[in-house]
């Protein structure tokens, strides 16, 4: 059993939906983005080409930013699943340097969107998160226990992002990776991201 | 205390607000709080999922600078950057000063009345409209976003499709044409439907070419993008037209013949040529050999082609002088025009033509129906000009040749036809054949369609409405005649504004001349924030948001999805009212009791909103809101089908039949392929306009499509000048939503969302670099507006491109008021007649501007 995520970017329109979701589902404080959209351009004018690209943490098999942390608040679930123990954290923040894919936010310390107003939503929402710790994605971790989906996969307007078992080779995005080329990011450095795109 | 209270946990069904497409939500709350938006999975509008701006709807629900309490001025000076000074005041105080004033206006001239609005707040306005026919004033403005969006496009939606908008058949299109449009990428109507939809088509291969002076969010999804100087799409069409009909001969005869009035005989006068006995227009049958009544049930064919004489008369199929008149527009005539090489025109042409597979057929529901799989979209950016109606013209024409128009695969009508709530038999509407077996729509948003034309008349309006029946919807020219109603021989001011939900400071052209136009307007706000707008308010309601108000939504049918399902959507409020928020409708019912105009209000609800017995409103009992939507709602699915079973199960739904997705083979009626009727309704509008010693340019009036220069192309080159263009983007809907901290901390990432995209080559040469602080100044207001330069290759090196409409001013926009939040495009736009295209009253929103580094580099 292994976690991971298919996003196709042939689908993908660089909504940034699957950011906003992130932040409704998660609560995330300002400037802590679990995900985001990029874009990358290539050619010359009239032959160009600009594509969305979604980041988000790629949950590796070999995960570097594990092998650095000093207190083992980053830990692997057996279901491949990267995640942080708050609680162990101590905001060293080794895990950042060492994330080749930039997916790591630090709260240094808790604000809010309209700085001395904390709306209704986030008095709540912000009670999931600590100061001075290391966050990200968590595959919505909290969703799947329900049964559910990740929120960026139920929300997707494109459909354009399928979640399931990579070590089962019949699953849909076992398939898709296989039938569309699935391609990893940066796969030259030995992470094995769980994350695989679809060419745009 | 509190530990001991049960746990709420709920999920309540509701409509989203935050664009016209009127997606279906599921709002989860927890004590009290809403914690998440959701799709509703059971919408087949949505099915399911949401844009970045419909889940973001939390952060303007509890946004602490909404506006809470009735405010009113005490600032008697009223300017754009003006403090106006505000107070709290009483609800009770609020209305008795509205009542006060509108009772005066209402006994001198009810017209000084004006009633403005947006497309987000669709639920309110045809309400307010409402109000305002039975006040008795004709004078109202989309102007939030109707000024910019598909004016003469929305036109040709009416004559051509029998409805408001068009989009793809995204189930079996395989050859979409863009002209610069957002469907399937985050904006158009039906956002979140359409993306899915659309995503799909391009996963099993539907070839989606772009025509788009940017490379912005629907040309990056496109399998080819053909950048184009703005203003120009006309000249492509045209050039398109010529090659499928006078190089490759690709036209769907049989449909030109049986749904157009492409075989209509037309004399040399322009005009039908008649029966003596009927009047009715005639054909040619080649069979006979003889003229015929279009409608005569002996004709045996029709012909498209050759000169015939009827009553010593020339007469020509309309088909034919349209092949005629296309011939000077070759792809070398356009290539100069649009810098699009004649080359790919004519390739263009070929694969449209060739992908429209003229002659195919489909079998849906056992129907055997044309398969016609190629669709033309374009809307703003395409047709925001002054040659606004002569280019949609071309534009739509190309759907039309090639008999795609409402078949499988084609462009279809939003929605044109409903055969009704099978319970109920309600919604139900058909176009229908006139007397000239031209085509009416069946169902239309404002009281009457632009065709058959209403009489031309004289200065009742404050729009030019009045005068030009062809405006579909909202004035270009509003403006230009509230600020000088003498000049248009309006016999009257308007006195009072009543604003519903509009930023129309920003979100039309020039702020300072509209400042002009609304500055002496006793102006009552339904507002959510203090925007700029409201800088010239006297008082402001606090207006609850679509997340608290109550209404029935189903009256956009233009976002209801053109395939699949029909569906009905609630918006009810998901949270208990907040401070002194209150929804317009409710405050419109109060007013009208002060009024004292119950009855007929009354007597226009039950018509405008299909009120029919036994749930009719009757004068002597009093009303409330919910009362008026559980009437609505029960007249229309019946008893058990109440405003209690809508709030428990948020929608209704049913399948479309394909006689009503697919409505055009089963149709009788005819569109125009030549807009015979338009000369002498330009001529009825030049005699007002003369009579009235108003100058007016109608040479726009005209049967057949050309292509003539905006001023901003007159310019050209001049000064090493460029054009400005804006777009839409998915992360913000026009000028509402940029002080969501949500969608602002997206928007912050994608440099072109707020920043100016500029071609390198371009940036270079003026020594601008990425990220520099650049000047935009515009030639025709002289107002310059700043912003990020962002470098791209995707751009017409001639054109620098804005995206949404940020740049906000308004002190009490903590978010969008900051340096760097996107830039106000209007300030670049004049606001006059030149700028506007006569017979749709379309506002040019293309400007020429000079672009320079900034001195200063903040």
């Amino acid at each position: 059993m292994r976690y991971g995520m298919v996003i196709d970017l042939k689908r993908c329109i660089g909504c940034t939906g699957c950011s906003v979701v992130c932040k409704a589902e998660n609560a995330t404080p300002p400037g802590v983005l679990w995900l985001r959209v990029i874009k990358h351009e290539s050619g010359k004018y009239p032959q160009v080409r600009r594509i969305s690209i979604p980041l988000q943490c790629m949950h590796c098999a070999e995960p570097p930013c594990l092998e650095v942390c000093p207190t083992g608040a980053t830990f692997q679930h057996p279901n491949g699943i990267v995640d942080i123990d708050a609680d162990k954290c101590v905001g060293c923040r080794y895990c950042m340097m060492a994330c080749p894919y930039d997916q790591r936010f630090f709260n240094a310390e808790m604000r809010y969107y309209f700085q001395e107003h904390p709306t209704p939503f986030e008095q709540v929402g912000y009670q999931r998160h600590q100061e001075g710790v290391v966050s990200k994605c968590n595959f919505c971790l909290p969703r799947l226990e329900k049964g559910l989906e990740p929120a960026c996969v139920a929300n997707c307007m494109t459909k354009a992002r399928t979640f399931g078992d990579l070590d089962n080779p019949l699953s849909e995005i076992s398939k898709l990776v296989r039938d569309r080329g699935g391609y990893q990011l940066y796969p030259e450095l030995g992470t094995n991201p769980s994350i695989y795109y679809l060419p745009a | 205390m509190a530990a001991n209270l049960a746990q709420e946990d709920r999920w309540i069904p509701t409509t989203c607000g935050v664009c016209y497409s009127v997606c279906a939500l599921q709002v989860h709350r927890v004590n009290g709080t809403v914690v998440k938006i959701e799709g509703n999975p059971d919408s087949a509008t949505n099915r399911g999922r949401l844009c970045p701006r419909g889940v973001s709807g939390i952060m303007t629900l509890y946004d602490p600078n909404r506006v809470n309490v009735p405010l009113k001025r005490t600032n008697p000076e009223k300017g754009l950057n003006t403090d106006p000074g505000w107070v709290q005041i009483t609800w009770e105080e609020a209305l008795d000063t509205i009542a006060a004033r509108l009772s005066k206006i209402r006994r001198e001239d009810p017209r000084k009345l004006l009633l403005t609005g947006t497309v987000t707040t669709q639920d309110e306005v045809p309400f307010a409209k409402i109000f305002a026919m039975t006040f008795g004033t004709p004078n109202g403005w989309n102007s939030g976003a109707g000024n910019h969006c598909g004016t003469a496009e929305h036109l040709f939606g009416a004559l051509l499709h029998a409805s408001w908008s068009k989009l793809p058949d995204p189930d079996h299109c395989r050859y979409l044409l863009n002209f610069g449009t957002g469907t399937g990428s985050g904006s158009y109507y039906c956002v979140t439907g359409m993306a899915q939809r659309i995503a799909e088509a391009r996963v099993r291969g539907m070839k989606h070419v772009a025509i788009d002076p940017f490379l912005g969010p629907g040309a990056e999804k496109a399998d080819e993008w053909i950048p184009i100087r703005p203003g120009t799409d006309g000249a492509f069409a045209l050039a398109m037209l010529n090659v499928l009909l006078n190089e490759l001969s690709i036209y769907d005869g049989d449909y030109l013949k049986h749904h157009t009035n492409a075989p209509y005989l037309i004399g040399d006068d322009g005009l039908y040529i008649r029966d003596a006995k009927q009047q009715l227009p005639l054909i040619w049958d080649p069979v006979d050999a003889g003229e015929k009544p279009f409608s005569d049930p002996t004709i045996k064919d029709f012909a498209l082609e050759g000169e015939y004489r009827v009553n010593g008369l020339r007469a020509r199929p309309a088909f034919t002088i349209l092949r005629e008149h296309l011939k000077p527009f070759t792809p070398e005539w356009a290539e100069p025009i649009t810098t699009v090489p004649a080359a790919t025109i004519r390739r263009i042409a070929n694969e449209f033509g060739q992908e429209a597979r003229i002659g195919s057929t489909i079998v849906l529901e056992g129907k055997v129906l044309p398969y016609r799989p190629v669709a033309v979209m374009y809307f703003k950016g395409a047709q925001g000009h002054k040659n606004a109606l002569l280019s949609s013209m071309a534009l739509e024409l190309l759907t039309e040749v090639v008999g795609a128009s409402n078949v499988p695969g084609g462009l279809l009508g939003m929605n044109s036809c409903s055969l009704g709530y099978p319970e109920t038999g309600q919604l139900k509407w058909t176009p229908k054949a006139d007397r000239d077996g031209l085509m009416v729509t069946g169902r239309w948003p404002n009281p009457s369609p632009p065709y058959p034309p209403r009489e031309v008349k004289g200065a009742e309006t404050i729009d030019l409405r009045g005068m030009i029946p062809t405006c579909p919807g909202s004035s270009g020219a509003l403006p230009v005649v509230m600020a000088d109603p003498e000049r248009f021989k309006v016999p009257y001011k308007i006195e009072m504004n009543l604003h519903v939900g509009s930023n129309y400071v920003m979100t039309f052209a020039n702020p300072k001349a509209i400042e002009e136009a609304f500055r002496n307007v006793f102006q009552v706000s339904f507002a959510l924030f203090l925007d700029e707008s409201t800088y010239l308010s006297d008082i402001v309601l606090p207006a609850a948001s679509y997340l608290e108000r109550l209404s029935h939504t189903a009256d956009w049918i233009s976002s209801n999805s053109p395939v699949g399902e029909w569906c009905y959507h609630v918006r009810q409020p998901v949270v208990g009212q907040i401070a002194e928020r209150r929804s317009a409708c409710d405050v419109l019912l109060e007013l009208v009791e002060r009024l004292g105009m119950r009855e007929e209000f009354y007597n226009f609800v039950n018509l405008m909103l299909e009120v029919k017995a036994p749930y009719t409103l009757e004068t002597d009992s009093r009303y409330s809101w919910e009362e008026i939507v559980d009437r609505r709602y029960k007249s229309l699915f019946g008893a058990e089908r109440g405003l209690e079973w809508f709030k428990e199960h948020g929608l209704v739904k049913w399948p479309k039949k394909a006689e009503e997705v697919y409505w055009k083979p089963f149709s009788h009626t005819r569109v125009p392929l030549y807009f015979e009727w338009f000369k002498p309704l330009g001529e009825k509008v030049r005699a007002m306009s003369e009579k009235l010693g108003i100058e007016l340019d109608t040479s726009a009036f005209q049967p057949l499509p050309e292509w003539r220069p905006c001023l901003s192309y007159k310019e050209n080159s001049r000064d090493h000048s460029l054009y400005a263009i804006y777009y839409k983007i998915p992360m913000q809907t026009f000028s509402g939503t940029y002080n969501n901290p949500w969608l602002d901390e997206v928007s912050k990432i994608d440099r072109f969302a707020y920043g100016v995209a500029i071609n390198t080559e371009t940036a270079r040469q003026r020594g601008i670099r990425e990220g520099d602080w650049i000047e935009i100044k515009s030639s025709p207001t002289g107002n310059t507006i700043r912003g990020q330069a962002a470098l791209t290759e995707g751009i017409h090196p001639e054109v620098v491109a804005i995206a949404g409409c940020g740049g906000h001013w308004s002190k009490y926009l903590s978010v969008a008021n900051q340096d760097g939040k996107g830039l106000c495009f209007e300030w670049l736009m004049p606001v006059g007649l030149d700028n506007v295209d006569i017979p749709s009253l379309t506002q040019d929103q293309c400007v020429r501007v000079t672009v320079s580094k900034a001195r200063a580099q903040p």
